[in-house]
């Protein structure tokens, strides 16, 4: 505590040289240093974060969020970002740069999973404080990498089974659409989705296994998404993890006079007003979804700046996966649209959406 | 004596199909033959209604591509020209319908200082075309990162009308694609400006010789290929109700392949837009009997690339010349 007074009498020194308000930014520095959150230890470091992709909207507010959590902890002295727009080349190549630059602690989101292994390793041998997170990148924890603080996708793909099972009672075709090719975080609530259903035998996957490929893009989804509705005239029941991606398709097939099944994904504003647009005319448009987690990003934040400036660890090493929305139910929430906001943002994130309708630039 | 025969032969080549268009259709129609039989959803109309749209954008960047090709270059910023106007026709607008026109605006003045800087790059500092567009993609990726952090917007509701109200069932967007091989085909085929357009692609130093300004129409192939990939880039940004920052990056290869496909040679010279145009839906098609076909994923990427190279190896080899190795030299002495 004595270390903080001094910075803030320096910091109140420096302030009224420069004669700018300086009794105001005072009390800025000393209450930020009395709710300093106890992740965020002495040390002094600079900090990283790249993302395999960052061109979308989930992306845009899991960057914000990492960069709200960083400006808590006034330790971390500089946070780089760095954009691998999707090119496992350009990733590989962005945490080299950041080791290159002196990083201290590093998060990864590593979407082309276990190619990022050997990148991550040297990053981590180079005394980085590596932290993937989301999609599992293989190897040890302790050898390649500090940690990685993945997400329970498997209990994804319950929740969506619970509720399947409870709303579509007499069995249904289901079919499952994810990002892209074997990326793990679909495999896993395939995994979740078939532990639930699979055994009740009244239910059927339809379409590719374990899901139907989009690269989460929505130019994609469309082409795949038409496809299976022409290939397949009884879909019950549609699961994706990129809710918002299938709109568009969603919208074109229904002015095709197609009849919205039940779906279960991940939520997103412009999924909420497309519910609210249509579920007069579409009976059997029943939705749910769970969280898409964008806060996803501050845990693992919070590991990697704990770790390298000697704060305390997390509890939790993997993110929940959490109900947001039930259109049958209610609970934990009706379905959310906001018209007066942009369809990108996310409701069940921790950052408001009208603060998220803000968000412009990384 | 010596009129008649001149006068045949023009007639004769305004009536002729070319090579590439014979081959494409032929290879559509069989496509869509097999479609019927083998993956009958594939044709099917929400099918249809789901691809159309997507073959529309990628006829007119192709017809763009056509143009760079026919000058003996290759046209790689595709990807970055695409992204960048999906992200101002969205990004800009940010859902207000009132801002979309400035923004459109905005997108082509975009799409000229690129052809512009493109066409400079290559016909001034005499750049190789593959490597000057490969540059100027990065720079317009890195525009588009600081325009918008790399987060378009959802698109404009009346964005979304312009491009997906339908008329006689068939979406706006289609008709794009259709206006455009037609207004480029007539600029091409049937103007001054499109004739010398031609000459010069074809031997730029003969074209030079008559007299014709070289550089000015090099510079209009870049020019008019930007604003035909910022004409679909707004289409696309139209069709796609929420689109990512990198929406272009699926359009490059296509692009070079629809182009060659529809018989178009890679050493410049006459261009088939509206066969480039009919490739774009083959490709998409493709896509669609793939897809329905419900093989695994691996599998489809595998079935596509070969069949590329099939229709590609089909037109783009000159199989009589195996036989008869001398015989090449006359595919450079035919008329353009």
């Amino acid at each position: 505590m004595i270390r903080f007074k001094s910075r803030a009498t320096v910091a109140a020194s420096v302030f009224a040289i420069v004669a700018l308000a300086a009794s105001t930014s005072v009390v800025a520095v000393s209450s930020a240093n009395a709710a300093l959150p106890s992740w965020c230890g002495p040390k002094k470091i600079t900090m990283g974060f790249t993302d395999g992709f960052g061109g979308n909207s989930w992306r845009l507010v899991t960057t914000a969020a990492v960069r709200e959590e960083v400006k808590l902890c006034p330790n971390v002295t500089k946070l780089y970002y760095a954009d691998g727009q999707g090119k496992t080349d350009k990733a590989i190549s962005d945490i080299k740069g950041m080791v290159a630059k002196g990083v201290k602690a590093l998060v990864v989101f590593p979407d082309a999973g276990e190619a990022m292994l050997p990148a991550l390793r040297s990053a981590y041998k180079a005394g980085v404080v590596t932290v993937p997170y989301r999609v599992a990148p293989g190897g040890t924890a302790g050898k390649d990498y500090n940690l990685f603080v993945g997400s329970d996708f498997v209990l994804a793909g319950k929740l969506w089974g619970e509720w399947i099972k409870k709303n579509l009672p007499n069995g249904g075709n289901i079919l499952r659409i994810s990002g892209p090719a074997g990326n793990s975080q679909g495999a896993d609530e395939s995994k979740g989705l078939e532990q639930v259903l699979g055994t009740t035998g009244k239910y059927k996957f339809i379409g590719a296994a374990p899901f139907e490929v989009t690269g989460w893009d929505p130019g994609k989804t469309q082409e795949v998404l038409t496809a299976a509705i022409a290939k397949y005239p009884n879909i019950d029941v549609i699961t994706s993890d990129f809710g918002p991606s299938m709109v568009s398709a969603l919208q074109a097939a229904v002015t095709s006079g197609w009849k919205v099944p039940a779906i279960a994904t991940s939520d997103g504003n412009v999924l909420g007003c497309f519910y609210q647009d249509n579920q007069a005319t579409q009976a059997n448009f029943k939705m749910m979804t769970i969280s898409t987690q964008n806060d996803h990003s501050r845990l693992a934040t919070q590991w990697a700046v704990a770790l390298a400036t000697g704060g305390k660890t997390p509890k939790d090493k993997a993110y929940p996966s959490t109900l947001f929305e039930d259109s049958v139910s209610g609970k934990p929430s009706a379905v959310q649209c906001r018209k007066d906001l942009p369809g990108d943002v996310y409701l069940s994130a921790k950052m408001s959406g009208d603060a998220q309708a803000k968000l412009k630039t990384n | 004596m010596s009129t008649a025969p001149v006068r045949e032969l023009k007639r004769s080549a305004r009536l002729q199909i070319s090579r590439g268009m014979k081959t494409v259709l032929g290879a559509t129609i069989l496509l869509y033959i097999a479609s019927v039989f083998l993956a009958p959803t594939s044709v099917s109309k929400v099918a249809q209604m789901g691809m159309l749209p997507f073959a529309a954008c990628l006829a007119i960047i192709g017809l763009g591509q056509t143009l760079v090709i026919q000058q003996g270059g290759i046209d790689l910023s595709v990807a970055g020209a695409v992204s960048l106007t999906v992200v101002i026709v969205t990004w800009g607008p940010d859902r207000h319908d009132n801002r979309l026109l400035p923004a459109v605006a905005a997108a082509f003045g975009a799409a000229i200082i690129t052809g512009l800087i493109n066409g400079f790059l290559v016909t001034k500092t005499k750049l190789n075309s593959i490597v000057a567009t490969l540059g100027v993609n990065a720079l317009l990726y890195g525009v588009m990162m600081a325009l918008s952090g790399g987060s378009p917007r959802r698109t404009t509701d009346r964005l979304s009308h312009i491009t997906n109200d339908k008329i006689l069932g068939l979406p706006h967007s289609l008709y794009y694609g259709v206006f455009f091989t037609i207004i480029v085909t007539i600029l091409l085929k049937r103007t001054v400006i499109g004739r010398r357009f031609e000459a010069v692609g074809a031997n730029p130093r003969a074209a030079y010789a008559t007299g014709l300004k070289v550089v000015r129409y090099q510079f209009g192939a870049y020019v008019s290929a930007q604003i035909l990939y910022c004409i679909a880039g707004i289409v696309l940004g139209g069709v796609i109700s929420q689109p990512t920052a990198y929406q272009g990056d699926d359009y490059v290869l296509p692009s070079v392949a629809i182009v060659v496909l529809g018989g178009t040679s890679l050493l410049g010279g006459r261009g088939f837009p509206a066969a480039s145009a009919l490739a774009a839906l083959f490709i998409k098609q493709l896509d669609m009997f793939v897809l329905s076909l419900g093989v695994p994923y691996g599998v489809r990427t595998i079935v596509i690339s070969v069949s590329l190279m099939l229709g590609i190896a089909l037109y783009a080899v000159n199989w009589s010349s195996k036989s008869l190795p001398f015989k090449k030299r006359d595919r450079e002495l035919q008329p353009i």
